[in-house]
This record gives structure tokens, C-alpha cells and sequence, in this order.
């Protein structure tokens, strides 16, 4: 009996394993037929990839929008890095590494903006009557009223005017890394602009 | 955007690309690619005629096999590392033997200094050496990228860092059959110098060099 259901385990386990493997191979098919221009199988490949993708990202990033910024960059890093898959290697761990390493960086680009938010403890500072205490806090709340301000934007605004004054990219670079066309992130940054500006009163 | 969206743009604007090589079989074109051309720099330039000479006795020996051995594994370490899975572990590969480089020379100098005192360990100006080995090492390292260019968007310092370790050490082993230094202690330095100035420059300027050359598509 026990021999027995050692033996239904192992079936178990093997099916499981071929099921994997199945779905791993068939993955690493389409991957193949993508790098030789297939996009009907591309397409398919990255919808039947993207709940892996969200779950790898989900795990890292609790915050659902920003772990849904994280899967778009995976999605750009793997159509950029799509010749570092070869097909005589299994599909999943290169996918997955991909969304690993997005995911970490907006762990990272988080952690350092928390480090530069208000501390809790500012009110303890205004109490104790130091000089420019005060100031020190209006200076905070007026950035985060301007990082309220550039959440409000729409998507693509908020991307442009992140990347090209933000992050002071180039349009060319800034372009590369939105996918966005030049012309686009042009017009998006001076809308971006604009918004702010009538937001905050200094344009008619 | 919705993430479906951007699969249908990425998907819309899909061109053929050409998978990457195993890293073992990428190693050895580049190593062809290397030989190639620093053995006719070394033709070109004319082999030192105490060659044979050098090689049988002294530190010249393993200093060359050691420095040849940290080349072909800094490659191989980056070719591996260019790949988004596996281990960024491999960067380790060529310590070792990139540190019993160091250690042959380090050695050289002993030697030099029991044989010759202190003036053994003089040093003095060799600016060729550290042309000869930028000179060859910095084209060879965009060679290397240009190899590993898939690694653009995952892992592109170290792979650039390592590609222009490679390239160096390779220059540097050509550098050792035709200059004219004797001393264990100008090796070390200008060698050592020049190596450091190729690994720092592909590590400074590599990734932009290998994003500039690889736009979205």
C-alpha cells in the first residue's frame, strides 16, 4: 500500500513536472518564433506571460499601480532584450529574471523617495521654536503639494515630465525608454508644464 | 496604458532579431576577433629578439599565461553575465586569476630587488605601453560590447567593465612580446595602470555606448 502510494506521488510529480516543462517549451516555441518576427505569436506569448509577471512584481511592490509600472518595464526590457533569449534554454527563469530586476528598481527609485519625504516628527521641530524650523516645513509641504500636483497629471504627461525634467534625460533618451516618439514627449512635457503652472497660479 | 495595450504596441512594431550565442561559442569569436588583431599589432610592431629568451627564463612566462587566462575568463564572465539569468556571480570568475597576475609581477619585483637592490623597483616613464594597450584595448572593447549588445538594458556596467578587463588583459599580453621593458616594477605599474584605464572607460562609458547603439525595436 505505502509502495503504492510512493509510486502515485512520483506519477504525481512527473505529471506536474511534464505540465511545467509543456507549458515551458511551448513559451520558449513562441519566444523563437517572436525573434524571427512572428508578432501574432508574440502577442500571445506576452498576454499568456503577464499574470506570471504581475505576480513576480506584485510579490516585490505592495502598491498595485506601481507594481503595474514595474511589469511595463519588464515588458519594454523584454522586447529590447528579446535576442538574450536562445530557445535551447528554458523560457520561465529568463522571463522571470527580467521581471526580478525591473521590479527591484522601482523597489530601489521607492526607497529613495520615501527617504526624501516629510518626517513624521516635523511637528516636534516647530514645537520646540527652533529658528527656520517653520520655513523648513513650508518648503516640504510645498513639494508635497507639487509631487501631489504631478501625480494628478495624466499618464503619459506625468512619464514625459518625469523623464525629460526629472530625470533631465534627453528627448532622444527619454524616447528609448518611454517608447514614446519624440514629437509626443515634446508636446506631453509642455502640456505637463502648463498644467502646473495654471495649477499654481503663476500663468494667466 | 494599460499593460495589454503596450504588449499590442510592442507586438505591432516586432523585427526579426538574431538570438545571442552561447556564451562559450561568443567567447571564442571574440577571442578569434583578439587574436586577430593584436597579433598583427605585434607583427606590425616586430617581436622583441630576446623573445625566446625571455619566455624560458624569469617572470615574463607566467605573467603572460596568467594575463591570458584573466582575458579569456573576463570574457566568458561576460557573456555569461549578459544573459538576464544566471548568477551575477559569475563576475567573479576572473578575480582569481586577474589576482595571480598581480601576484607574478608582485613576485618579479621580489626578484628584481634581491637582484638588483632598490634600483630594481625604479620606475620610470613608459607612455607607449599605455598607448599600445588603450590604443588596442578600447576598440576591442566596443568589438566585445558590440558581441554582448543584448545585455543593454539588463546588466550593462559589469558586462562592459569585464568586456574592457578582457580586452586589456589580452592587449597586455600582446604588449609583453614586443616592448622593451625588462623590470618587473615597470610591467606591474604601466601594465597595471593601463589595464585600469581600459576596464574604467568601458565601465564609464560602455552602457551608453551599448543603449545608444540599440534604440527600441
Amino acid at each position: 500500500m505505502g509502495a503504492f502510494l510512493v509510486t502515485l506521488g512520483d506519477v504525481g510529480k512527473a505529471a506536474a513536472t511534464a505540465d511545467r516543462d509543456a507549458r515551458d517549451l511551448r513559451w520558449s516555441q513562441m519566444m523563437a518564433a517572436a525573434q524571427a518576427g512572428d508578432t501574432r505569436a508574440y502577442e500571445v506569448l506576452l498576454r499568456e506571460c503577464l499574470p506570471l509577471l504581475r505576480a513576480v512584481c506584485r510579490a516585490r511592490l505592495r502598491d498595485a499601480n506601481e507594481a503595474e509600472d514595474a511589469v511595463q518595464d519588464t515588458l519594454l526590457t523584454i522586447h529590447r532584450a528579446r535576442d538574450s533569449y536562445n530557445a535551447a534554454r528554458p523560457f520561465r527563469p529568463w522571463l522571470v529574471a527580467i521581471a526580478e530586476r525591473r521590479a527591484l528598481d522601482r523597489v530601489r527609485a521607492r526607497g529613495r523617495r520615501v527617504r526624501r519625504e516629510m518626517p513624521v516628527d516635523a511637528a516636534g521641530e516647530i514645537a520646540s521654536g527652533e529658528p527656520g524650523a517653520e520655513a523648513g516645513l513650508d518648503a516640504r509641504r510645498a513639494a508635497a503639494n507639487l509631487r501631489q500636483a504631478i501625480g494628478d497629471l495624466p499618464p503619459a504627461q506625468r512619464a514625459a515630465l518625469g523623464l525629460t525634467k526629472i530625470e533631465e534625460l534627453t528627448l532622444v533618451e527619454a524616447s528609448q525608454r518611454s517608447g514614446m516618439s519624440v514629437g509626443a514627449l515634446k508636446v506631453a512635457t509642455h502640456r505637463a508644464l502648463h498644467a502646473l503652472r495654471r495649477r499654481f497660479g503663476t500663468e494667466e | 496604458m494599460r499593460s495589454e495595450d503596450l504588449i499590442q504596441r510592442l507586438a505591432s512594431n516586432l523585427r526579426p532579431v538574431r538570438p545571442a550565442l552561447h556564451p562559450a561559442l561568443a567567447t571564442a569569436a571574440w577571442l578569434a576577433v583578439a587574436a586577430a588583431v593584436i597579433g598583427l599589432a605585434v607583427l606590425v610592431s616586430g617581436p622583441r629578439h630576446d623573445l625566446s629568451e625571455r619566455l624560458t627564463g624569469g617572470f615574463d612566462l607566467p605573467q603572460i599565461v596568467t594575463a591570458s587566462v584573466t582575458g579569456v575568463l573576463a570574457a566568458f564572465a561576460a557573456f555569461e553575465l549578459a544573459l538576464p539569468e544566471r548568477s551575477a556571480r559569475w563576475a567573479l570568475l576572473p578575480l582569481p586569476a586577474a589576482a595571480a597576475w598581480l601576484a607574478t609581477m608582485g613576485w618579479g619585483c621580489l626578484q628584481d630587488l634581491a637582484r638588483l637592490g632598490p634600483d630594481g623597483l625604479h620606475i620610470g616613464m613608459s607612455v607607449p605601453c599605455l598607448v599600445f594597450i588603450a590604443g588596442l584595448g578600447v576598440p576591442l572593447t566596443v568589438a566585445m560590447l558590440w558581441l554582448a549588445r543584448h545585455a543593454a538594458w539588463l546588466r550593462a556596467g559589469p558586462v562592459a567593465a569585464l568586456g574592457g578587463l578582457s580586452a586589456a588583459a589580452l592587449a597586455s599580453v600582446g604588449l609583453s612580446f614586443i616592448h622593451y621593458l625588462d623590470a618587473a616594477a615597470m610591467v606591474l605599474a604601466w601594465h597595471g595602470l593601463s589595464v585600469l584605464v581600459v576596464t574604467s572607460i568601458a565601465a564609464l562609458l560602455g552602457p551608453r555606448l551599448m543603449r545608444r547603439a540599440r534604440p527600441v525595436g
